[in-house]
């Protein structure tokens, strides 16, 4: 027994001597955030996370919901509904203001640290053309996620006083609590990012990576946002000199993502990529392909379509140009009295075909910029300049141009009384071109007053919850800073409105 | 080993005849005290059967007995002795005085005292209110008896664990249990499925601290320490069994749910669906088919349980072996278990050296299905059994394929019917649970202990899509043939090892215990599993993998995922306890505990807690001669424990959450286009630590006229600081949320317990129990400026305010103008049209209860016996979604509704209650309070009725126990609240829906001893 008690005192001591194997545990696999980045090639694998921050989808589903693209489909299990995005109701509480925000600065962070990395390491001679273009495309996509920001929360794009979003060029730490910097400081931010972008990136084009094309692209598109239709103009037609339209085959295969005729960049999404599944359906936290943001299944009537496309949008579309063919998936009923239909929503089913898939049903890359918008950027560019009718150089000229090429064959030359007019026009023209693709709203708050148009509801459509129509200078054009920045940060300013 | 147990479980009967014919005679012998002077009245048994004598003045004794049977010598203030019968006719005893014997032993954690010297607040529970319950779970079947520990289902899914807190919830993001340690092996809540109800001996429910301090930071909700059955020494050998069959059935609601003929007259009405198109005739010839009863059915079950223990002078055993089998009440859900439990506990003959084995092996088998509560209809079979149209029958099926077009919510039965079909989720779990104590006198006052325990599970779950099935096909995205299996392979090991010296004293009316440990855990997790896309039908079988198609040039349908995970944890304490006592009058005793966790290793490594505890057994003290207390002690603690388990993800368990959050991380994995990618992962705070409950107490214990009424009353305190919680953060991080502590919460409340004997008998006894707890809660600080905390959910917190507080837009009726919802607003104006972001108030409730508890009726009149329990919880509001999806005029002609939807607005019925059918407005209701119900409930939780037969009858049959008895569970409930189960909660989602009720259970049994 002597010999046991000897035992129990040396298991005693043991145990002191030894515990602290049961205190300082490094679990497997786990990567300091001080040793993430030592290479070059540690840069170009940190940018592929980068970009995988980037999603479009929210914007996809807010400006189809918040507008007029879709209608409530014959599936819908309340998809929109309640609190939803169409019955206009926009708060400090609601998913897409939240996602889209969060989203930006997700990017920014990754973005950040990855440009603030990129300062410690000293690339080998043959690392520096790949370290170079990583940094490059570091800079263009915090550009473009700030001017994400910017044409989400700020009040006026035009105005360069006027509030935009945090400004983030740095890795913060977790009590910064920063205010909203103007659009100005915005405006130059973004500017000398793609200034350093512009000098820093080693490829001209590519589909689904930043290039110096994206540059431009960007370029372009702030420009008309701000109102600079100069610089627009010049970018713009950068893009459609490069660019050429695409014939109604190349448009069909484009949206199948088969060809890349008219992409200036769009986001690769891919099976087993970490958007490959059903996001979150009906709301404007969306995610996941982008045909879930319409459908539960598949792009056909049997995919339990829960959004359809709006009887007003439809009714704009003429069954001739292939945007009908793109858009309406070929599975739709139509109904050819709709008014009149005794069970409208059972007999009118049009089912949205933009997103019908291409490695799997609903899984599409996400279109940012193509051909047309730079072409219906540089129309914007001539009437505000006063050049909207004429057989060249004119507004007129740019919408026969692209409706020539919709259609396949030569439409009429239209003509214009009035700037009202000329942009009345370019806005119905981006309406069918920009379908789904996330800028309706944004084209309505910046330009709707300027085209004289609105929200355009089918009363059919909008019988479900009495939203019909928005003026386009409502609040609601403006996203509310969402609840989680406000409960957070107690510098934050919130939108007027909410 | 198959052959073996057939053979225990099955002749039982065959066994017992053979004693029988077994030849008595008489022994005779006399019985002595310590010091060898005659003990007259001491009471000698034939061990299992009643016949029995005394010994004389002189303290002789004869009685007739056959070899083989066990004499048991019994008498006040002696240790009990047992003694075979052998060759010899003459068998001399001499009794122990036994110093405990008189006085219940309380545990309290690491040491026990007497209910005297005890200074702390526990409850004990025996196995005489655990037993014969048909509850999978063992902790299920402690609802309402322990005051103030509030246990309700999460699910009525068999064996899974309920939500158990104690004393109020005590953590908002972390983790709430209590830490649970069976036979010295610390377990989570999970552990429970697989464990056999009827091996316990006893629950010990601790609740102040001090009685946790000394738990450290594992011992901040609560401690409930379990005993399994031990063998007793010199016992001869005892044979039990029980056998118990149950049927369980779905509870009632109230909802009115409209039959085929009102549901397709209402679609007519309304222009959608079915009846739309259905002529009178075609409406007025439909069936009404119950889908309720067709996704749930009657659940059988059986348990059997056999045990055995014999004690020889030096070592006894306790060994038994379990099987149960429960079929749930959902269609698809069952667990089947198999246990084998032995304990074994030996000395040295001197006494000095004590040591006990107690060893388990469990081994269940449960299919649980998964997305209950889910909004899918083609997932969550609840759904389909409340909400699917009665109209649709399941003739109506006939395989997935044909379900796709069209593709219509209003099939919703069917494609859960088909899923039923098609689709498997099975758990397959091995526990072994192990522990070894020893403990050795140096001296006659020093004692040195040491307990070793581990805890070994291993689980596979397997979830297999079929090729065929709806689902599978619905989603096939371009693969042909379909299907998804799924299989997870857990592995999670514990080690635990406690290693004391004691050192007790008593110098005249002092006496003094001092106790110095360490304790060291550690555990390891493992896990792998697997995704296949696509099954090849002809030779798919649920978790087999012939079925598989590999990946092809042509496209990535049938890329497979992998994963893998190992985490590791562990703590490291030493600590110590101090009682002391003065003449069984006063008393107190202290703790001091240091304490490292593994996850705070980067920030806070050590943390201290500690405890004073302090008592006057005014009972003892002389004024208090001749007065109606026969106990009457006054207590009172202080002291603090720690919360580390600061995640509650559910997976991979609370060893294993949140294991590095002080870090920042950065990550490789699936990044852009698929490719490889490094990317952040986590921001850590590099200042965490545990949360701190710092709790006072009060409570009084008693006993009057003669023990007649008994009970315990207490007070108390429990204030968490360090609060673990999500604050918010500015979204610039790259999260919105960071894990810190940085709030406070109190919980308020008073615990009782009360035991009154109406009849104390020969024949008749009867007594009367109530236990409860009044508890209250107040959120002191929240990290933001404004003391709120609000997202877009409909609660939110707040300081002053509990947790889980409704917070949204009031409901105020209909308007009789128009039909519309009315509302509302901040300022209590009534409105159409709410601001549903700023109209939103605090509404002073939430789902836990002010109070909770049971009251009780035990009684038994010669071999009869009932107990009746009703349990109770006052205060509780929870959200009726289910209700609200009756109720929804845009889910008529795809769901069911209720009937009433008949009494909504028109103009002709402008006073009802109901809104009108096409109200514009109707979408604002689901997420006012229009659907926030009181669910208040009164539940009789359990009764039973038995007869045990007396021993005369027994007498020549070889047993020497039979009884029968029949009991039920949730047999009556009466409460406000229109749902199937009033107490179902999803704790981690309060205003989830569509929940797996628990049943209502009926059971009878019977129990053999030999």
């Amino acid at each position: 027994m002597k010999s046991l008690n000897n035992v129990m005192l040396l298991l005693a001591v043991i145990l002191i001597w030894s515990c602290n194997d049961a205190i300082d545990i490094q679990q497997p696999g786990r990567l300091g955030a001080e040793e993430a980045f030592q290479s070059a090639a540690d840069l170009e694998q940190g940018i592929l996370g980068v970009y995988n921050e980037f999603d479009v989808t929210q914007e996809i589903q807010f400006n189809a919901v918040f507008t007029d693209e879709i209608s409530i489909g014959f599936d819908n299990g309340g998809q929109g509904l309640g609190n939803g995005e169409y019955g206009f109701i926009l708060n400090a509480g609601s998913n897409a203001p939240t996602a889209l925000w969060i989203n930006q600065y997700d990017a920014l962070n990754a973005a950040n640290r990855l440009i603030e990395a990129a300062v410690q390491i000293t690339p080998e001679a043959d690392e520096q053309a790949a370290y170079n273009n990583a940094l490059g495309e570091a800079y263009a996509l915090r550009a473009f996620a700030h001017f994400q920001l910017l044409s989400y929360f700020s009040p006026d794009y035009a105005d360069d006083s006027a509030l935009a979003a945090i400004l983030l060029d740095f890795v913060p730490t977790v009590d910064q609590q920063l205010p909203r910097a103007t659009n100005a400081e915005f405006y130059a931010l973004i500017e000398s990012d793609l200034n350093q972008a512009a000098n820093l990136l080693t490829v001209e084009s590519s589909a689904t990576f930043v290039s110096q094309d994206f540059v431009t692209a960007l370029r372009a598109r702030i420009a008309a946002y701000r109102g600079n239709y100069g610089q627009a103009a010049t970018f713009s037609q950068e893009l459609i000199d490069k660019y050429p339209l695409a014939n109604r085959a190349e448009y069909e295969a484009m949206f199948l993502d088969a060809i890349n005729t008219e992409i200036i960049f769009k986001l690769e999404r891919t099976i087993n990529d970490d958007y490959d599944g059903q996001g979150s359906t009906g709301s404007g936290t969306a995610g996941g392909w982008a045909g879930a943001n319409f459908a539960f299944v598949d792009g056909t009537i049997d995919g339990s379509p829960y959004f359809e496309m709006g009887r007003s949008l439809f009714n704009q579309i003429d069954p001739a140009d292939i945007r009908f063919d793109v858009n309406i998936n070929n599975t739709s009923i139509i109904s050819p009295d709709y008014q009149s239909a005794a069970d409208f929503r059972n007999e009118d089913i049009l089912v949205i075909g933009k997103y019908f898939g291409n490695e799997k049903p609903l899984l599409n890359d996400l279109k940012v910029f193509i051909a047309s918008e730079m072409l219906l950027i540089r129309a914007e560019a001539y009437a505000d300049a006063g050049n909207f009718n004429g057989a060249s150089n004119s507004t007129a000229a740019l919408l026969k141009q692209l409706r020539d090429a919709r259609f396949g064959a030569d439409t009429a030359l239209p003509t214009f009384a009035n700037e009202a007019e000329a942009f009345g026009a370019i806005l119905d023209e981006r309406r069918l071109e920009l379908a789904f693709e996330g800028h309706r709203w944004k084209d309505l708050k910046r330009i709707g007053a300027r085209g004289n148009r609105a929200i355009d509801r089918d009363p059919l459509d909008c019988a479900v919850n009495g939203a019909c129509n928005l003026p386009v200078d409502d609040f609601r054009f403006t996203m509310p800073i969402p609840l989680v920045e406000l409960n957070a940060n107690n510098n934050i300013q919130q939108n007027p409105g909410y | 080993m198959k052959s073996k147990l057939a053979y225990m479980l099955a002749p039982l009967l065959v066994l017992c005849m053979s004693f029988s014919f077994a030849q008595e005679r008489t022994i005779s012998g006399n019985v002595t005290d310590q010091s060898g002077m005659p003990l007259p009245g001491v009471s000698v048994i034939i061990v299992g059967t009643q016949t029995g004598t005394q010994t004389d003045f002189d303290g002789n004794y004869s009685i007739n007995a056959s070899p083989g049977q066990n004499l048991r010598f019994s008498y006040l203030g002696q240790k009990t002795v047992t003694r075979l019968v052998g060759s010899s006719s003459n068998i001399d005893v001499r009794m122990e005085e036994d110093a405990e014997a008189l006085e219940e032993v309380v545990v309290q954690g690491y040491r026990t005292a007497t209910k005297e010297t005890s200074s702390i607040s526990s409850q004990t529970i025996t196995s005489a209110t655990i037993e014969n319950r048909p509850n999978a779970n063992l902790v299920q079947t402690l609802s309402g008896q322990v005051a103030g520990l509030n246990i309700t289902a999460a699910t009525g899914q068999p064996g899974a664990a309920p939500n158990v807190v104690l004393r109020g919830q005590g953590s908002i993001t972390g983790n709430n249990e209590p830490l649970y340690i069976i036979d010295g092996i610390p377990v989570d809540a999970n552990a429970f499925r697989s464990l056999n109800p009827n091996d316990i001996d006893s629950f010990s429910v601790l609740r102040d601290a001090g009685a946790t301090a000394i738990y450290g930071n594992r011992g901040a909700n609560g401690v409930i320490i379990i005993k399994t059955r031990q063998g007793g020494y010199n016992q001869g050998l005892q044979i039990n069994y029980t056998g118990i069959t149950s049927f369980s059935t779905l509870q009632d609601n109230k909802y009115d749910l409209m039959d085929s003929q009102e549901q397709l007259q209402l679609e007519r009405q309304l222009g959608r669906g079915r009846g739309s198109i259905l002529s009178e005739a075609e409406i007025a010839a439909a069936p009404t088919f119950d889908w309720s009863n067709f996704f749930f059915d009657t659940g059988v079950t059986q348990n059997h349980t056999l045990n055995m223990s014999s004690g020889a002078e030096n070592i006894n055993q306790f060994t038994s072996l379990g099987y149960f089998e429960q079929e749930g009440i959902l269609s698809d859900s069952d667990l089947k278990r198999f246990n084998i439990r032995s304990n074994i506990n030996g000395k040295s003959s001197n006494d000095k050296f004590n040591y006990g084995l107690s060893l388990g092996i469990n081994y269940s088998e449960s299919n649980e299905p998964n997305n209950v509560g889910g909004s899918g209809i083609n997932r969550n079979y609840i759904l389909g059994a409340y909400q699917s149209v009665p109209y649709i029958t399941a003739d109506d099926y006939t395989n997935g394929a044909d379900l796709l077009s069209p593709l219509s919510f209003a099939n919703t039965p069917l494609f859960l019917l088909d899923r039923l079909r098609t689709f498997t989720r099975q758990e397959d779990e091995v526990q072994l649970l192990g522990s070894l104590n020893a403990s050795y006198k140096i001296t006659p006052s020093l004692t040195a202990n040491v307990v070793l325990s581990s805890e070994f599970r291993d689980e596979i779950r397997t979830t297999a899509e079929g090729p065929e099935s709806f689902n599978a096909l619905l989603f096939a995205q371009g693969k042909d043939p379909s299907g998804t299996q799924f299989q997870q392979s857990t592995r999670q090991f514990s080690y635990n090892q406690v290693t004391s010296l004691n050192w007790a004293k008593v110098f005249g009316k002092h006496s003094l215990d001092i106790g110095v440990y360490t304790e060291y855990f550690k555990a390891h997790f493992q896990e792998f599993g697997y995704t296949q896309e696509g099954l090849d039908p002809k030779t798919f079988a649920p978790g087999d993998g012939s079925a598989f198609i590999g990946d092809n040039p042509d496209n990535d349908f049938y890329v497979d995922s992998v994963n893998a995970n190992i985490l590791d944890s562990g703590l490291f304490s030493y600590f110590g306890s101090l009682d002391y006592d003065y003449d069984t009058k006063y008393g107190f005793a202290a703790t001091l505990r240091r304490d490292a966790s593994y996850r705070f290793s980067g920030s806070n490594r050590w943390g201290t807690f500690w405890s004073l505890a302090g008592r006057w057994n005014i009972h003892n003290e002389s004024f208090m001669d001749g007065s109606i207390f026969n106990i009457l002690k006054l207590r009172a603690s202080y002291g603090t424990t720690g919360n580390q388990n600061i995640a509650n993800t559910g997976t991979p368990g609370i060893y294993f959450d949140a294991p590095d959050r002080t870090r920042d991380l950065f990550a490789t994995g699936t990044g852009y286009g698929a490719a490889n990618a490094l990317f952040l992962s986590q921001i850590g705070n590099s200042t965490l630590q545990w949360e701190t409950i710092t709790t006072a107490n009060l409570g009084f214990d008693f006993e009057m006229f003669n023990s007649r009424v008994r009970g315990t009353l207490e007070g108390y305190i429990r204030t968490t600081t360090d609060l673990y919680l999500e604050s918010p953060i500015s979204a610039i991080n790259a999260v919105t949320e960071l894990n810190t502590n940085s709030g406070e919460l109190e919980n308020r409340g008073v615990d009782f317990t009360l035991n009154y004997d109406v009849f104390r008998g020969q024949d008749f006894n009867l007594t009367l129990s109530a236990v409860g707890n009044f508890n209250e809660q107040e959120i002191i600080d929240l990290p933001t400026e404004d003391g709120t905390v609000i997202d877009g959910g409909l609660t939110a917190l707040r300081e002053g305010g509990r947790l889980d507080e409704y917070y949204t837009y009031r409901y105020a009726g209909v308007n009789p103008a128009n039909g519309n919802l009315l509302f509302l607003t901040a300022d209590g104006n009534v409105t159409e049209n709410p601001d549903v972001d700023n109209d939103r108030v605090f509404l002073n409730s939430n789902r836990a209860p002010d109070w909770n508890g049971s009251f009780s009726l035990q009684a038994d009149y010669k071999g009869w016996f009932t107990t009746v329990q009703m349990n109770y919880a006052f205060g509780v509001d929870r959200y009726d979604f289910d209700l609200s999806g009756f109720q929804s005029p845009d889910n008529v002609g795809q769901f069911r509704t209720t009937r009433d939807l008949l009494r909504a607005w028109t103009p002709d019925n402008r006073v009802t209650d109901i809104p009108a059918l096409n109200a514009t407005n109707r979408a604002l209701g689901g997420s006012s309070d229009r659907y926030l119900r009181d669910a208040d409930f009164m539940r009789l939780r359990f009764a039973t009725i038995g007869y045990s037969f007396p021993a005369k009858a027994l007498e020549g049959t070889g047993f020497s126990k039979v009884s029968i008895f029949a009991n039920g569970e949730n047999l009556l409930t009466f409460t406000k609240w229109r749902g199937f189960d009033v107490e179902t909660l999803n704790a981690t989602n309060v205003t989830q829906s569509r929940l797996y009720p628990t049943p209502r259970t009926f059971s009878i049994g019977f129990e053999l001893g030999f």
